[in-house]
């Protein structure tokens, strides 16, 4: 699954740390998320997207599983 | 509920850990010549106490972990559980065969081994999720 995070956090000048800590989640999570390794949960999907004020499917954009 | 990890543990753990073996060597001459029962109970015992302690840090540590880090524990766990059973039904078939001759004490080596094999796996498998292990 794709996603915007990185580019988000970039625009407000955040290091993955800061986000980490908003989204109460270890950094290595934050980079996992980032890098498309880890998928969050739909807990922290909410939970980022409540942050950065948009909607799930603006941040995260289904990848080739969806599309079958 | 959110979680993340605010405290390292790993180093009361260690400690506990060092007193698990202090107390073993300590121990275990005497817990070997005694030959009260109840005594040799309580003294061959007696290590099991810092190495519960350790074991539940260790799980509370994984309780207060965010998502990730609680799915690379499960994997890692998991990982380590099929190693060891994998082991131990091996010897015990070599065993059951007369190839190996194994006692009651070679059970020690079963937490070992799954401690040996769970690091392993943690450190293997929070590489493929890009940190170092948790």
């Amino acid at each position: 699954m794709k996603n915007r995070l990185r580019e988000l956090r970039d625009k407000r000048a955040w290091s993955q740390g800061d986000l980490a800590e908003q989204l109460e989640v270890s950094r290595q999570t934050v980079n996992a998320i980032e890098t498309g390794k880890y998928d969050p949960s739909l807990p922290l999907a909410f939970r980022i997207a409540r942050l950065f004020r948009m909607t799930i499917e603006s941040i995260f954009e289904p990848g080739r599983d969806l599309n079958r | 509920m959110p979680r993340t990890r605010r405290t390292d543990p790993r180093h009361r753990v260690m400690l506990l850990m060092c007193v698990f073996v202090g107390l073993m060597f300590f121990l275990w001459p005497h817990a070997r010549t005694t030959t009260s029962m109840p005594l040799k109970t309580v003294l061959v015992l007696l290590p099991i106490v810092p190495m519960g302690t350790a074991l539940w840090l260790i799980a509370m540590d994984i309780v207060r972990s965010d998502e990730l880090q609680q799915r690379v524990h499960l994997i890692a766990m998991s990982i380590a559980s099929g190693i060891t059973a994998a082991a131990t039904f091996i010897a015990g078939f070599l065993c059951a065969a007369g190839v190996l001759v194994l006692g009651g004490d070679d059970l020690m080596f079963v937490l070992p081994l799954i401690s040996v094999s769970y690091a392993a796996s943690n450190l293997v498998v929070g590489r493929r999720y890009g940190s170092a292990g948790c």
